[in-house]
C-alpha cells in the first residue's frame, strides 16, 4: 500500500549516482549535431565581426600593405565624422531606406496583398508568383533589363513605349533619374517579401470577422480599414522592422545599377567600395572596416530588438524528450 | 517478463512538480493503470519508465537493475501511443520489422515473427500499406503488433483507445486484455477513462497533481475508496456527498443534516460516530427512488437510457440518484427517497481521508 | 478571403485585376524583352530590328557565345558546383543544428537559438570586408587552403572558399527554417523510434528526415537557386574569370569597355536565368513557404 502521507516533509533521496560517461554522452551528441554549424558561424559571424572591429582601430590599405599598417585608435571613426562625403551618403541612405521601405517594402507589399486576397484565387496565386520573379532572378540579369528599360533611344523601352509617344524629349533616363531606379529596382524586389507575409496574415483573419463586418454592412474600404488593417500590426511591425535592417545594409543592386554614381551612393556601397571593390585598386581597408562597423553596429542593436519585440520565449518550447 | 518498481520517483519540469514521490510496484506480468485526470502526471510517469524523461528524483528499477540512466533503446521495452506513432514513410511490415532489425535479429526470424504478430492482430494482409492508408482501428493494431513482435519485457500503453471510435474501443479492449493476459507481459496502462482501468487492470493506481492516491484493486477502489478524491473521481455518475453528523440512537446508528435523517449500518456508522461534521458519501446506484425516509422533488431529470438520471432536491442540497425510465419521472415531481445503509461512505472533511478504510 | 464573400459584382474582381495588372507590367515587360532581345540582332524597345532599323532581324547568333566563348562551360561548370556545394552544405549542416535545437535538451541551447535568431536578422554582408581577411587567412591552411580539385581550395580566391562563405551566411535562415520543419512533427514518433532502439542520430536520419521532406526539398531548391544566382560573394572574392561564376561572367560583359551589346549579354543572361525559372514554375508552392519562413514569430 503506498498512499503517501503528505504531511511527511519532502526529503527526496539522491538520484541515482551518475556515471561520468552518460554526463560525457550528454555533451557530446548535441555536440555532434550542432559543431558544424557553430564552426560556420564562429568563422563567419563572430570571428568576422572582431576583425572588423580590430581592422577599423588601423590605417590597414593596400598603401601600407600587411606589414607596415599601424594602430590609430579611433582615427578612422573620426574621419568618417569630418569626411565632407559623409553627410551626403548618411542623407543618400536615410532618402534610399525611406522611400524604398514606404513605397515599395511595405506601402506596395500591402497593396499587392490586399489586391490578390480580393481576386480569384488562381489569379492571385499567379500574381504573386509574377512578383516573386525579381527576388528569383539573378541580380545582374534583372539589372540589366532596368538599365535596357531606362536606355536612350532608339533601344531604350521608356524611350521607345511610353515617353516617345508621348512627346517627351528621349533621353538616356537612368543617369536622369538615377534615384528613381535605385528605388524602383530595389522596390520590385523588396515588395514581394512583405506580400506574401501580409497574404498569409490577411487569409488567417478568421472568417467570421468578415462575415461579421458584412453583415454590419461594411463596404470593402471599410473592411479594409477596420477589419483587416488592425490585424497586421504585428506582421507590418515585423516587415518594416526586418525590411530596414536588409535595406540599410544591401547594396548589391546599386552596385550594378549606378555604382554609386549620380550621387546615389549609400553607406553600405561606400564601405564595400572603399575597403574591396573600387577602380583605383586603393583598397582602404581600415577606413572601410570602420564604416562598415557602424553598419554592423545599427544592425546588432536592431536585431537585438526585434528579438525582444517579436517574443523569443514564445518560439522555443522545451524538448520533450530528454533521452539521448 | 519482468518486475518494475517506482521508489519516490520524482519529476520537476522547472517549478513545476509533475511527479511527486511516487512509490509503485508492478509485479511480474501484472497489468496496472495508471489512472487520472489530464495533468496528474500519469504518462509523464510512463515516459519515465519508458526512459525519455529522466527523473529528478528516486529511482526506477526493472527487476532488480536501477535504469535511471540507461537510454529507452536498452531498456527492451514495447510502447503503444495514443496517436499511434507509425512511421508514415514505411510500411506495415516495416514498421513492425523495424525494433527488430535494430536489434539485428535475422531476417527469416525477423519476418516470421512480424507475420505471426501481424496475423494474431488480424492485419497480416495489410503488410504492403502505409499507415496513411489504414482506418485508426487497423493503425493502433499495427502499433500494438509492432510494440509485440520485438518481444518486450515490459508493455507500455499511453491512452493507446482514445482515438478511436466508441465501438472500436470496446473491442479492442478486450483485445489487449485478452493478448496481455496470454503473453503474460508486464503492462502499464496509462488511461483517463475509468471504464478502461477498471475492465482491463489488475490493479490502478490513481495519480492526481502528481502525487499517488491509491494503488488497488478494481474492487477495492470502487467499494473501499481511500479518500474523498478517490471516491469522487471512480464511478459514473460520480458519488453523492452531503455533509451529516452521525449519532447513536438506541440501536441505530442515523446520519443527520437539516431536512433529512437516515439510518446507517452500525458497522460503518460507528467509525464515524462522534466526531461531529463527517462527508457521507453514497452511489446514485445505492440511492433508491420509490419508498423512503427522504422527502425531496425532483429537480432534473437525464435520460441515460438504462435508467434515468434524477436530480433530486432535498433540503438546500441535491442528490443524484438512478431510477427505472418506466417510472416517467418529471421535473417537479415530488419522490421520496432510500439510502442502501450498506453502501455508505465517511470521510474526515478536514483530512479527506476515508474513516472506514484506513 | 474569396470570391463568396463579395456580392458577385463584376467590378469587385475587375477593378483590382487592373490595378494589379498595370503595377505588375514593368515585369512583364523586362522578361519579354528579354526573351525577344536574344534572338535578334537590336532591338528598339521591344520590337527586334536589324542592323538598318528595320523591324526583323531575328537571329541566333547571339548564342554564339555558347560555342565560341570557352570560357562559358567552365563558368558554368563554376556555378553548378557552387550552387550544388552550397545546397548540400546548407541543407545538411542546417538540418542537422536544427535538429538538435529543435529537439534535443542540452546545456546552452537558448543562447544558441538566440544567437541564431538574431543572426537571421543580422545583415551578414556587412561582414565582408572582415570575411576577405578570414579567407586570406583560410587559404594559408595546408592541405585544404588550396589545390583542391574541383573546388580550388577553401581559401581567398577559389570557389571552395565562396562556398564555405556562402553556406556560412545562409546558415541561420537554414537553421531556423529547418528548426521549424522539426517543430512540427510529432513526439510520440520520435519517441516511438527511441523506444524502438534507435539512437539520436539514426531517429534523425531514418526517421525525422524522411518526414520533414517537403521542408527539405523547399530549402534545397531555394539554395540551390540563390547558389546559382550568387553574385556579390563571387564577385568580390575571385578575381580569376576561369574560377568565377555565370553572374560574374555577365557582369564582366555588361562593364566591357565597349559599347554593349544587349542582344548577346541578354542571351547569357537568359542562359543563366532559364534553370531557375524552371525550377521556378515547377516549385512555387515550395517557394512561397520558405520567403514567408522564419518569420513565424511576427506573424
Amino acid at each position: 500500500m503506498t498512499t503517501i502521507d503528505e504531511r511527511i516533509p519532502s526529503t527526496l533521496p539522491v538520484t541515482a549516482r551518475t556515471p561520468w560517461w552518460s554526463n560525457l554522452r550528454r555533451m557530446v551528441a548535441p555536440l555532434l549535431f550542432m559543431s558544424p554549424a557553430s564552426l560556420l558561424v564562429l568563422v563567419f559571424f563572430f570571428t568576422p565581426v572582431l576583425i572588423l572591429f580590430g581592422i577599423s582601430l588601423t590605417n590597414l590599405s593596400s598603401s601600407t600593405g600587411f606589414r607596415n599598417w599601424e594602430w590609430v585608435g579611433l582615427e578612422n571613426y573620426r574621419r568618417i565624422f569630418v569626411h565632407p562625403q559623409s553627410v551626403d551618403v548618411f542623407r543618400n541612405t536615410v532618402k534610399y531606406v525611406l522611400f524604398t521601405l514606404a513605397l515599395f517594402n511595405v506601402g506596395l507589399a500591402m497593396v499587392l496583398a490586399l489586391l490578390t486576397t480580393h481576386i480569384p484565387r488562381r489569379t492571385g496565386f499567379f500574381f504573386r508568383s509574377l512578383w516573386l520573379l525579381p527576388r528569383i532572378t539573378p541580380s545582374v540579369v534583372y539589372i540589366m533589363m532596368w538599365k535596357y528599360m531606362a536606355a536612350d533611344a532608339p533601344y531604350g523601352i521608356l524611350n521607345q513605349h511610353l515617353f516617345g509617344p508621348l512627346g517627351v524629349e528621349p533621353t538616356n533616363w537612368l543617369p536622369a533619374q538615377a534615384w528613381a531606379f535605385v528605388i524602383l529596382t530595389n522596390g520590385f524586389v523588396g515588395a514581394s517579401f512583405g506580400m506574401i507575409i501580409f497574404t498569409s496574415a490577411i487569409e488567417s483573419i478568421p472568417r467570421d470577422y468578415m462575415i461579421a463586418a458584412l453583415v454590419d454592412g461594411c463596404n470593402l474600404l471599410q473592411r479594409i480599414r477596420y477589419v483587416i488593417l488592425p490585424m497586421l500590426r504585428w506582421p507590418l511591425l515585423f516587415v518594416t522592422t526586418y525590411q530596414t535592417l536588409s535595406l540599410l545594409t544591401s547594396f548589391e543592386y546599386i552596385l550594378l545599377l549606378t555604382e554609386g554614381q549620380f550621387n546615389t551612393e549609400v553607406w553600405s556601397l561606400w564601405a564595400y567600395q572603399r575597403a574591396l571593390n573600387n577602380y583605383w585598386g586603393n583598397f582602404q581597408w581600415g577606413f572601410g572596416a570602420a564604416l562598415a562597423m557602424i553598419l554592423v553596429g545599427v544592425g546588432l542593436l536592431m536585431a537585438v530588438v526585434y528579438m525582444r519585440y517579436f517574443q523569443f520565449n514564445q518560439l522555443v518550447q522545451e524538448p520533450k524528450i530528454e533521452a539521448l | 517478463m519482468m518486475e518494475v518498481r517506482l521508489i519516490q520517483l520524482t519529476k520537476r519540469f522547472g517549478d513545476v512538480t509533475a511527479v511527486d514521490r511516487v512509490d509503485l510496484e508492478v509485479g511480474h506480468g501484472e497489468f496496472v493503470a495508471l489512472l487520472g485526470p489530464s495533468g496528474c502526471g500519469k504518462t509523464t510517469t510512463l515516459l519515465m519508465i519508458a526512459g525519455i524523461y529522466a527523473p529528478t528524483g528516486g529511482e526506477i528499477r526493472f527487476d532488480d537493475r536501477v535504469v535511471n540512466r540507461i537510454p529507452p533503446k536498452d531498456r527492451n521495452i514495447g510502447m503503444v501511443f495514443q496517436s499511434y506513432a507509425l512511421y508514415p514513410h514505411m510500411t506495415v511490415l516495416e514498421n513492425i520489422t523495424f525494433p527488430m532489425r535494430l536489434k539485428k535479429v535475422p531476417k527469416e526470424v525477423m519476418l516470421k515473427r512480424a507475420q505471426e504478430v501481424a496475423d494474431m492482430m488480424g492485419i497480416g494482409h495489410l503488410m504492403d500499406r502505409r499507415p496513411g492508408q489504414l482506418s485508426g482501428g487497423q493503425q493502433q493494431r499495427v502499433a500494438l503488433g509492432r510494440a509485440l513482435a520485438k518481444e518486450p519485457d515490459i508493455l507500455l500503453f499511453d491512452e493507446p483507445l482514445s482515438n478511436l471510435d466508441a465501438r472500436l474501443r470496446l473491442s479492442m479492449r478486450a483485445e489487449i486484455k485478452r493478448l496481455q493476459i496470454e503473453l503474460g507481459i508486464t503492462s502499464i496502462y496509462v488511461t483517463h477513462d475509468q471504464v478502461e482501468a477498471m475492465t482491463m487492470a489488475d490493479r490502478i493506481a490513481v495519480m492526481r497533481e502528481g502525487k499517488l492516491q491509491a494503488y488497488e484493486t478494481p474492487d477495492d477502489l470502487y467499494d473501499r475508496p481511500k479518500n474523498l478524491f478517490i471516491a469522487g473521481f471512480i464511478g459514473n455518475p460520480p458519488m453523492n456527498f452531503l455533509d451529516v453528523e452521525v449519532v447513536h440512537q438506541g440501536e441505530r446508528y442515523l446520519a443527520r443534516r437539516p431536512g433529512l435523517e437516515v439510518a446507517v449500518a452500525p458497522e460503518r456508522a460507528q467509525k464515524a460516530a462522534g466526531r461531529g461534521t463527517v462527508i457521507l458519501g453514497i452511489r446514485p446506484e445505492d440511492v433508491t427512488v420509490g419508498q423512503g425516509p427522504i422527502q425531496g422533488q425532483v429537480y432534473v431529470v437525464e435520460p441515460l437510457g438504462r435508467d434515468d438520471l434524477l436530480d433530486i432536491q432535498v433540503g438546500d442540497i441535491r442528490i443524484h440518484a438512478l431510477a427505472d425510465p418506466a417510472r416517467r419521472y418529471a421535473m417537479g415531481d415530488s419522490v421520496q427517497l432510500a439510502i442502501d445503509p450498506d453502501a455508505v461512505q465517511f470521510f474526515d472533511p478536514r483530512t479527506e481521508q476515508s474513516l472506514l478504510w484506513t | 478571403m474569396d470570391e463568396h464573400l463579395g456580392t458577385g459584382s463584376r467590378w469587385r474582381v475587375a477593378i483590382p485585376l487592373a490595378l494589379l495588372t498595370g503595377i505588375s507590367l514593368p515585369i512583364a515587360v523586362g522578361y519579354i524583352w528579354i526573351g525577344v532581345s536574344t534572338f535578334s540582332q537590336r532591338t528598339f524597345g521591344l520590337v527586334p530590328v536589324d542592323s538598318q532599323g528595320n523591324v526583323g532581324g531575328l537571329t541566333l547568333d547571339n548564342w554564339s557565345f555558347l560555342w565560341e566563348d570557352p570560357k562559358i562551360w567552365q563558368v558554368t561548370l563554376n556555378t553548378f558546383i557552387l550552387a550544388v556545394g552550397l545546397t548540400l552544405g546548407v541543407v545538411l549542416i542546417s538540418a542537422l543544428a536544427g535538429y538538435a535545437l529543435s529537439r534535443i535538451s542540452f546545456p546552452g541551447r537558448r543562447p544558441f537559438l538566440a544567437t541564431t535568431l538574431i543572426l537571421h536578422a543580422f545583415p551578414s554582408v556587412t561582414l565582408l570586408i572582415a570575411i576577405y581577411f578570414v579567407l586570406r587567412w583560410l587559404a594559408q591552411l595546408p592541405l585544404v587552403g588550396r589545390d583542391l580539385p574541383l573546388i580550388g581550395g577553401i581559401g581567398y580566391n577559389t570557389l571552395g572558399g565562396v562556398i564555405l562563405v556562402s553556406v556560412g551566411l545562409e546558415l541561420p535562415l537554414g537553421i531556423w527554417l529547418m528548426k521549424g520543419f522539426f517543430d512540427n512533427i510529432s513526439w510520440d514518433i520520435e519517441r516511438a523510434a527511441l523506444i524502438d532502439g534507435c539512437s539520436r542520430f539514426r531517429v534523425w536520419w531514418q526517421i525525422l528526415m524522411p518526414l520533414i521532406k517537403p521542408g527539405v526539398a523547399a530549402l534545397s531548391i531555394f539554395s540551390f537557386i540563390s547558389g546559382w544566382n550568387s553574385f556579390l560573394i563571387p564577385y568580390t572574392f575571385i578575381t580569376t574569370m576561369e574560377k568565377s561564376t555565370l553572374a560574374a561572367y555577365l557582369r564582366s560583359l555588361l562593364s566591357d569597355t565597349a559599347p554593349v551589346n544587349y542582344s548577346t549579354v541578354a542571351a547569357v543572361g537568359l542562359f543563366q536565368l532559364i534553370p531557375v525559372l524552371l525550377f521556378f514554375f515547377f516549385t512555387q508552392e515550395y517557394l512561397l513557404n520558405i520567403f514567408s519562413g522564419g518569420t513565424k514569430g511576427g506573424t
